[in-house]
């Protein structure tokens, strides 16, 4: 073996690191025709579903895929992630090109997708629906569209809505069956329910808003739909929520907390997320929540001999409608560079299949995505389902455009200060929307 | 083995030689020679480079490259120059700085409890007692639990009706707010923190006071040193580099704090555990800027550096004195 210089080494090590760097860089290629989803052949089908419920795994991996898996004869690999990894997982993996064939998120997330051309568009898969199925979906798929085309199939409705314990509106003198209809009466209703200890303390809340980060600006675009104003104007290209709407739903936002007749208590706190046996209304530390409908269907099936009731959403004082945070809840989308599209859009049209939907929309208990529902039995025999359909008109999303994270959570930084009292409602939503305003400049 | 490598070596010599003419000699310092000893020796330490080039080294390098540009690992344009954009809008941003101030509140108001306690814990288990295994094997538990399942149990031992304000209404104080309150949030997270580093901590005391010799102990005795004086003036002494190492070690661990505000407070209430390592994440993963969150990171990265050294060189500097 002859000697060789250390320039030679030298060389022959960089070429390696060049080679390594190289091989990297390909793995984290974001190339347009990697495609390489973890699915490599035609009958193999990667999906991740949003959440982290088990009983939705359960039955999505037991009862729904083997289901799917017996009659295409295709091989399933489902992975549930939790909402708080899936974007950063899902944007690790469209990067490296392994992003599965078929993925769940959130409505809101759609814009970011189509801006960066990462979702397959699927009006030619919905057009292949029944007439019938189409009309039975229309409410959920409208809430879905980006730029006037389908994105993505919602799975289930959600929407945000006023939840009591009736034996605490008797005690406090309040007639159970005749809930408040205005956000003023909300609050009046709210001061009854409210108790004190010795010191002026709250000791039970008459009214929980969602308070923490991100329900804070839901709890608030609740507010200012129902006060007559919006967050964004219609093209999503400007805030619109520095208004006098804006500032009475803010204002009232404020007053639940802070001051003297306060009625609420724990600002920050994410009730709505903790389980069952801690939820406020169930603990007597709230007689009045907002809850979704999954939460109030848990309520209501582990305390039956609860008397619970719901409040259609409620208005301001002079506004002809109330409105509540909601609308298309989670859905599944399509991988552009999905080599299974076929078999993907098979996937998502079983998941609607009634045959099957309607064992998956009981087991999560959310609200159906077919206005048909209304006459199955599972929404018949819920003691709240049939208000949270009821109400399903009157729910408002969250702007569907792109950089929408960052939009909202500059906004419910300011939300947050005004809440806390730092800053003034006005001086909140001026400063908030100044930098929303540039945010979604980027957008073009 | 010694023997082999003389044989080599004279083996190679001779083969020099005899056929392959010598390299003329390079002018001025002579040219080191590689020879198959060498290789071999290349060889063995290739795993320990290539893992240190692909897994530190690159991405470094790569997260270095990505703060001069503008990218979303949504997009598929790639990585965009942009040259020193990145860092002059950071230096302006109101919510780096203030993360910064957080993540600087959160070392000083963690590391030393960490290391006083650590240093006394350390002091109390190096002597002979009975169940002292026990006492240790407990002390570091937390250490080896991950910083995320721990920070999930304290979640719930803060919560509004968890352990912590069970306790406190059992002895007839009100809840507390542990960790939506602005003025209590920061705190809590040290606590926790605090209760997670003891362990490691005192366990390289430990192990830096059993390096000190005994006969050190008994001239201390004989000179008439009590307990304090033999710990100030034989103990600490003796445990000056170990400290070194454990105070550098926990500034720049508590300086890229994250997996515990993540779990606990996800920054809030207010901003108000906002560090820097979180605002990183949300920029980089919420926002999908990932040349802003890697300019973060090397400004952060920047001053951990600094603050290490400068703690090092201080400590250090005063045995060198």
């Amino acid at each position: 073996m002859g000697v060789i210089s250390r320039r030679k080494v030298a060389a022959a090590s960089i070429g390696m690191l060049a080679a390594a760097v190289l091989a990297l860089t390909g793995c984290s290629s974001n190339s347009s025709t990697s495609g390489d989803t973890a699915s490599g052949s035609s009958k193999h089908l990667t999906v991740w579903f949003p959440g982290n419920d088990p009983n939705e795994s359960k039955y999505v991996e037991q009862t729904m895929v083997p289901k799917f898996e017996r009659e295409t004869g295709a091989k399933v690999d489902v992975t549930f992630v939790d909402y708080t990894n899936l974007s950063p997982k899902l944007n690790a993996a469209f990067a490296a090109g392994s992003a599965p064939d078929v993925f769940g998120h959130g409505a809101a997330a759609v814009a970011d997708f189509v801006k960066n051309d990462r979702i397959e568009p699927l009006d030619s898969d919905v057009e292949k629906l029944s007439a019938s199925d189409r009309k039975d979906l229309a409410n959920a798929l409208a809430g879905a569209k980006v730029d006037g085309k389908q994105y993505m199939i919602p799975l289930q409705m959600q929407g945000w809505l006023l939840m009591y314990n009736k034996k605490d509106f008797t005690e406090a003198g309040l007639d159970p069956n005749a809930p408040p209809t205005t956000w003023e009466a909300v609050k009046s209703d709210a001061e009854k329910l409210t108790k004190r200890d010795s010191s002026g303390k709250i000791t039970r809340s008459g009214l929980l808003l969602q308070t923490e980060a991100t329900g804070r600006q839901q709890s608030f675009a609740t507010l200012i739909a129902s006060a007559g104003g919006s967050q964004l104007n219609k093209k999503g290209t400007k805030a619109t929520f520095d208004s006098a709407a804006g500032e009475k739903a803010l204002q009232y936002f404020v007053s639940l907390y802070q001051g003297p007749d306060a009625v609420a208590t724990n600002l920050g706190q994410d009730y709505l997320n903790e389980p069952t046996a801690q939820q406020p209304l169930v603990t007597g530390d709230a007689a009045m929540t907002i809850q979704t409908a999954q939460g109030a269907s848990k309520i209501a099936a582990a305390y039956p001999n609860g008397d619970w009731g719901v409040v259609q959403p409620p208005k301001f004082a002079g506004q002809s409608e109330g409105y509540a945070f909601g609308g298309s809840g989670p859905g599944m989308m399509i991988n552009k560079d999905s080599k299974n599209k076929t078999l993907a859009w098979k996937f998502i049209e079983f998941m609607i299949d009634p045959a099957n939907y309607n064992g998956y929309i009981k087991t999560i208990g959310g609200v159906p995505n077919r206005s048909s529902a209304l006459s199955t039995a599972y929404v018949k025999n819920s003691p709240v389902l049939g208000a949270w359909l009821k109400a399903s008109s009157q729910w408002v999303p969250n702007p569907n455009v792109p950089n929408w994270v960052q939009a909202r959570d500059t906004l419910d930084k300011y939300l947050e200060q005004a809440l806390n009292k730092v800053v003034t409602p006005k001086q909140a939503l001026k400063q908030a929307a100044s930098e929303v305003d540039g945010i979604l400049s980027a957008n073009g | 083995m010694a023997d082999d490598t003389v044989a080599l070596t004279t083996a190679r010599r001779a083969g020099a030689g005899a056929g392959t003419p010598a390299p003329a000699p390079a002018p001025g310092r002579p040219r080191k020679r590689w020879t198959r000893l060498n290789w071999i020796g290349l060889g063995f330490a290739m795993p320990a480079i290539a893992y240190i080039g692909i897994f530190s080294i690159i991405p470094v390098v790569y997260g270095l490259v990505l703060s001069f540009t503008s990218y979303s690992p949504l997009s598929r344009s790639g990585p965009v120059f942009n040259g020193v954009s990145n860092y002059a809008h950071i230096f302006e941003d109101g919510d780096f700085w203030k993360s910064l101030w957080v993540t600087a509140r959160y070392v000083l108001q963690v590391l030393p409890p960490t290391v006083v306690i650590a240093l006394l814990l350390a002091v109390l288990v190096s002597r002979p007692f009975r169940g002292v295994g026990f006492v240790r094997s407990a002390l570091y538990i937390p250490q080896i639990v991950s910083l995320t399942a721990v920070s999930m149990i304290w979640l719930w031992l803060y919560s509004q009706n968890g352990f912590v304000n069970e306790v406190l209404n059992a002895v007839g104080l009100s809840d507390q707010h542990w960790l939506i309150s602005q003025s209590a949030a920061l705190n809590a997270a040290s606590v926790m923190r605090i209760w997670k580093a003891l362990g490691s901590n005192m366990v390289l005391l430990m192990a830096g006071m059993q390096s000190i010799p005994k006969d050190l102990y008994e001239a201390a005795r004989v000179d008439g040193a009590n307990g304090w004086q033999q710990f100030r003036h034989v103990t600490l002494p003796g445990l000056r580099s170990m400290l070194v190492y454990v105070v550098a070690m926990d500034i720049i661990f508590l300086a890229q704090g994250f997996a515990e505000i993540y779990v606990l407070t996800q920054g809030g209430p207010l901003g108000s555990t906002t560090t820097a390592n979180y605002l990183i994440y949300q920029q980089a993963f919420q926002y999908n800027q990932l040349g802003s969150a890697s300019s973060m990171a090397f400004v952060l990265f920047a001053l951990i550096a600094g603050v290490s050294l400068l703690s090092m060189r201080g400590m250090l500097g005063r045995r060198s004195s």
